[in-house]
């Protein structure tokens, strides 16, 4: 049988072993009891401590570096600068516009110029505070108005500070907007959000020899941190060996991070042959991580008195601060998802990326998609009240189906589950009854709220992605599964044990994961994208499959059956006609150890090829789509101006429920981020300089700031092309709560805010007439 | 953020042994639970040498009632002021301020000490201290005074204690059968979070009449207020909510809060306004019950 049969016989058996169960994860009970091992917790105490010296100025030419006083002082081992770098000075994510160490021109406030290796932490500190910096400081540029006016500084050359420009041109925009019964237009922003994940950026670096290195750290994405670590070091990959440790929350962050914070260990460990650590203090962190990129979106678009979306002008522009990093592949998603999980005739979008002085953005959950849904989703609510139509019905009307295109004109056959997923919310909520009216409940506002997503799985516009896995047969019966996948918190390991369990009959205690180590384990390319268990998960199908082939043949010659009679379950090879006829793994391992049959299968995984044309921004902008609706009640005091979110409506599509638990853990945590977005978190950046890079200030939400979470709606409309039809989930969960709280806020109090977060100030002052 | 300074830890057993430490050990300082104080080590140069820890001195830890006073050692954790019915009882304003700080970590630590000796304008145990005329007890090794707790905040962070002093106890009256008080807060989160503003009332009342009316506010001026113009308006008085909403009015008027990146003074004067209302009902309802 071909694996695609086999996966499409189990997946039709309908009842799994595994697959649809909440299990208790691997992990758990060592992650509660503090047993788990972070980075930091591997630093050995006679580790050198790497400090990075930062620049004080937004913008600014440098003159010279004096190293002199720090070198003074005693336990400082060495100041590294840009020229200790053996390999380039460059570690651009997109595009080469970032020096690893400054020495000729800073870009932001916390731009790296120079290392501090020291004995122990304080030497570290004073010899930071002791390298002096002689700058010729510049015109700084901090708004997306300035950088793209005339006479802007061009912060990295060029004609003008523009990183990026995109556009999609679908249908005839005038004729969409001709048949409009309503038009709406409206101009939306949104800040930077900072991930604050708990483990604050780490890595320590340790010599192997002369000639080789080995980096454990915190991150995403192991086999970039290998590539830049190599190109910092001019050296070959196979030089470099990377681990990840378990990681404290990521969040998108630290798939940037993780290569700026490696290559800066392992840059020390190397040049001075000690094993060395580099870890972020919270305010560092806050203050010069990246962070989710500001946006400024002008949005039109208009419906048909049929309630029928006719056409959508979308206008986007990025803030990327002082480095495009991922601005290219954040502004590709925005204007690719720019008309939402609905069926537009008519699309045109232009969008660009600007720099500015300021702490450059990145990867960062929802990944563009928080910032188009909100527009997307405040215009919807606007269309339909003007058309006099239920928010949620219009919603509705338009939603994708089986059969539709999407904003790139992308064919949409099959796995569509956006409509179940709203009508589902709607019933949960008892939408129909109680949107009606606002409700005062002790002098307090309630409104109820709705928004949809959707979030494309893996990279934007047909760039090629893939993934690969191993999986051994151990002498004993057990397996050895091996994952380029990280695990941050989310457990896709743990999904793609669940796979290899369902796939091969056998015990999930029976299979170990082995996480990343770049010198073991197969690149399974980053954990990012929401593409963790769909194409990680697929590749470990993968690996199972050709595995299972192997043990079904040496079984079935064990058995004296056909191959065909074979079942693998519970650890055993079955003869399916005698079920008393059967044999171990133990067994069956040995068996086929002995003749010589390979124990071992690497898998891989690709989806089917697309095709996109960058010109039109037209074509298979994504293999898949993720769905979501959810439906929020806010509850707000006019007497302060404080939103309380009491109850949350989630539902999603994601193909295959592999574990509704890990699901569930996903939502969970989405909405939490996002309430935080919506309401609470904001960052203060004033010339450049972030006023609050603390938990005191920057205001994340605590356990008791979260709502009631209704049961989540699972809704499986299967992938074809991915083992057993999973789809991505961990950015999707974010991307409709945000859009669902301020579409309540305007239901409960009639003002719609175009800009986030919702503070209580802001809307106290709204409810006494100022413009929000 | 900067590395710990290096010091020694001492850890007196007894008072006497804590302050003789003070008297003679240079760059010494007293810590408690050091919520406010390892992070503000963290945060900006401390001249210190010497730590002395008082969390191991039992005679400061209590909570008491004795000759018509309420009685609170020092190093009294905010738990155990949350856990004490005592406190629940006859100064609800004190509990309920307690109860709304940190997280239970913090409230594990944290003493009542330490919130008054570190001094922060928004000190959560201020408004309802200075609303019960609380006293404080500084002790140093040869002198030994009560000072009303509005007197121990000098300014913003600074305490008025001299550097041989420890603070060593709180006290109050008992507030009699029939009083009132109550403690508001808004921040900006629901847990963990510094108050932009706080208030506590405490009242009296007898005969419909209002005999004692006490009112402070926290984190709108550089250190803990009480409300003298607008507790006058209210003695004497049959209390309506009218009367409140008038006085607490008059209180957004009386404050002298700042912008930050909190909030703008403007918001936290209505938030004055609509916190001092809120809390003098609050503690006008729970008269006679
Ligand atoms: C996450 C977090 C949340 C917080 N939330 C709140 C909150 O909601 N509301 C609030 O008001 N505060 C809050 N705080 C601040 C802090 O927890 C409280 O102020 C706490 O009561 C301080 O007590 P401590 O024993 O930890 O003080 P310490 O840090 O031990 O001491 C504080 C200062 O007082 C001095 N000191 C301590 N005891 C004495 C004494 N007996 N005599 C003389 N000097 C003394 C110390 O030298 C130091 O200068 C929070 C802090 C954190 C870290």
């Amino acid at each position: 049988m071909e694996a695609e049969e086999i996966l499409e016989e189990l997946a039709e058996r309908g009842e799994f072993i595994v697959i649809g169960r909440g299990v208790r994860r691997f992990d758990a009970l060592d992650k509660a009891l503090g047993r788990a091992k972070f980075t930091a917790d591997y630093v050995e105490r006679d580790a050198l401590v790497v400090k990075v010296v930062r620049s004080s100025l937004p913008h600014a030419l440098i003159k010279g570096i004096n190293i002199d006083e720090a070198l003074k002082i005693p336990g400082v081992v060495a100041v590294l600068t840009a020229g200790d770098i053996p390999g380039e000075n460059q570690i651009g994510y997109a595009l080469p516009d970032q020096p690893f160490l400054n020495d000729v021109k800073v870009h932001y406030v916390g731009d790296p110029i120079a290392l501090v290796c020291a004995e122990n932490e304080e030497a570290a500190f004073k010899g930071v505070e002791a390298v002096e910096i002689d700058y010729e400081e510049l015109q700084a540029v901090y708004t997306i108005d300035e950088a793209l006016s005339e006479d802007a500084p061009r912060i990295h050359g060029g004609e003008d500070n523009i990183a990026v420009t995109t556009r999609v041109r679908k249908g005839d925009i005038e004729e969409g907007f001709s048949k409009a019964e309503a038009i709406v237009e409206d101009t939306y922003e949104t800040p930077y959000q900072e991930h604050m994940y708990i483990e604050p950026e780490a890595a320590y670096a340790i010599p192997e020899g002369h000639d080789k290195v080995t980096v454990i750290g915190t991150m995403q994405s192991p086999f970039l941190v290998r590539e830049k670590v190599a190109g910092i070091l001019g050296w070959n990959l196979n030089q470099v060996r990377v681990i990840q440790a378990l990681t404290g929350g990521a969040f998108g962050g630290k798939d940037d991070m993780g290569p700026l914070v490696c290559a800066k260990a392992a840059l020390a460990a190397v040049k001075l042959g000690r094993p060395a650590a580099l870890i972020l203090d919270r305010d560092e962190s806050a203050a010069y991580s990246v962070k989710r990129y500001p946006a400024r979106i002008r949005y039109r678009s208009g419906a048909d008195a049929e309630g029928r979306m006719t056409a959508a002008e979308v206008d986007i522009t990025v803030d990327c601060g002082a480095y495009a990093n991922r601005a290219p592949f954040w502004l590709w998603r925005m204007t690719a998802h720019a008309a939402g999980p609905y069926e537009v005739e008519a699309v045109h979008v232009d969008g660009r990326a600007v720099y500015t002085n300021k702490v450059f953005g990145g990867s960062f959950r929802g990944f563009g998609d928080v910032a188009m849904h909100f527009a997307v989703e405040s215009q919807m609510d606007m269309l339909a009240e003007k058309l006099g139509l239920d928010p949620l019905e219009f919603r509705l009307r338009n939603v994708l189906r089986p059969g539709s295109r999407t904003t790139t004109n992308q064919l949409l056959d099959h796995s569509v589950g956006i409509e179940e997923c709203l009508r589902g919310v709607a019933e949960a909520s008892d939408w129909w009854n109680r949107r009606g009216e606002v409700k005062r409940i002790e002098g307090k506002l309630r409104g109820l709220g709705v928004a949809c997503a959707h979030h494309g799985i893996s990279t934007s516009r047909g760039a090629p992605d893939w993934s690969a896995a191993s999986l051994i047969l151990n002498e004993d019966g057990t397996f050895t599964y091996r994952t380029g996948i990280c695990e941050l918190g989310q457990g896709s390991q743990f999904g793609h044990a669940k796979i290899v369990a369902e796939i091969l009959g056998a015990p999930l205690e029976s299979i170990r994961v082995e996480g990343p180590d770049t010198d073991s384990t197969p690149n399974a390319r980053p954990t990012h994208g929401s593409r963790g268990l769909m194409l990680g998960g697929s590749a470990a199908a993968d690996a199972a499959l050709r595995l299972r082939g192997r043990m079904v043949k040496v079984a079935s010659e064990m058995l004296g059956c056909d191959e065909g009679d074979v079942e693998l379950k519970d650890g055993r090879a079955y003869d399916r006609r005698r079920p008393e006829n059967s044999v171990s793994f133990r067994e069956l391992a040995r068996e086929m150890y002995i003749r010589g049959v390979s124990p071992a299968a690497y898998g891989f995984y690709a989806p089917p090829r697309r095709y996109f044309d960058p010109e039109t921004g037209l074509g298979v902008a994504y293999p898949v789509y993720t769905f979501a609706a959810t439906v929020a009640e806010v509850e707000v005091n006019p007497e302060t101006g404080e939103v309380k979110v009491v109850e949350v409506w989630p539902s999603m599509d994601v193909g295959r429920a592999i574990d509704p638990l890990l699901i569930e853990g996903q939502i969970h945590g989405a909405i939490a981020q996002g309430l935080g977005f919506a309401l609470t978190e904001n960052l203060i950046v004033e010339e450049g300089r972030v006023l609050n890079p603390n938990f005191k200030d920057y205001v994340i939400p605590s356990s008791m700031d979260m709502p009631r979470v209704s049961d989540v709606i699972i809704v499986e409309k299967p992938y074809r092309h991915s083992a057993f039809g999973a789809k991505g989930v961990g950015e999707p969960a974010i991307i409709s709560i945000v859009s669902a709280i301020a579409n309540a806020v305007y239901h409960a109090t009639g003002i719609r805010f175009r800009t986030l977060p919702i503070t209580a100030e802001r809307l106290y002052r709204a409810l006494r007439g100022e413009k929000p | 953020m900067r590395p710990l300074p290096r010091f020694r830890v001492h850890r007196p057993e007894s008072l006497e042994k804590a302050l003789e430490l003070l008297a003679t050990l240079e760059k010494a300082k007293p810590i408690a639970g050091g919520t406010d104080l390892i992070p503000l080590m963290r945060e900006v140069e401390v001249d210190v040498k010497h730590l002395i820890d008082l969390s191991h001195i039992g005679e400061l830890n209590f909570i008491r009632e004795e000759e018509g006073y309420i009685r609170i050692g020092a190093t009294t954790t905010l738990s155990d002021l949350v856990a004490s019915e005592l406190i629940a009882s006859k100064a609800p304003a004190l509990w309920e301020a307690a109860a709304s700080m940190g997280s239970p970590q913090i409230r594990n630590r944290g003493t009542i000490g330490g919130n008054l000796c570190n001094a922060s304008p928004a000190a959560d145990l201020g408004p309802p201290l200075l609303a019960l005329e609380a006293e404080a007890e500084i002790r140093s090794l040869d002198e030994r005074r009560w000072i009303p707790i509005g007197e121990v905040f000098a300014g913003p962070k600074v305490n008025s204690l001299a550097e041989d002093e420890l603070l060593t106890e709180v006290r109050f009256k008992t507030p009699p059968q029939g009083a009132g008080s109550a403690f508001e807060k808004i921040g900006r989160r629901r847990a963990v979070t510094l108050a932009l503003v706080n208030a506590a009332a405490y009242i009296e009342v007898e005969d419909e009449t209002c005999r004692v009316a006490r009112l402070a506010l926290g984190a709108v001026a550089d250190r803990p207020l009480r409300m003298g113009e607008a507790e006058e308006r209210l003695m004497g008085k049959e209390l309506s909510e009218e009367l409140i909403e008038e006085v607490s009015a008059l209180c957004g008027r009386l404050v002298r809060p700042i912008d930050d990146v909190r909030a703008s003074a403007w918001y936290r004067r209505e938030m004055s306004r609509v916190l001092s209302r809120r809390a003098l009902l609050k503690a006008w309802r729970r008269c006679a019950t």
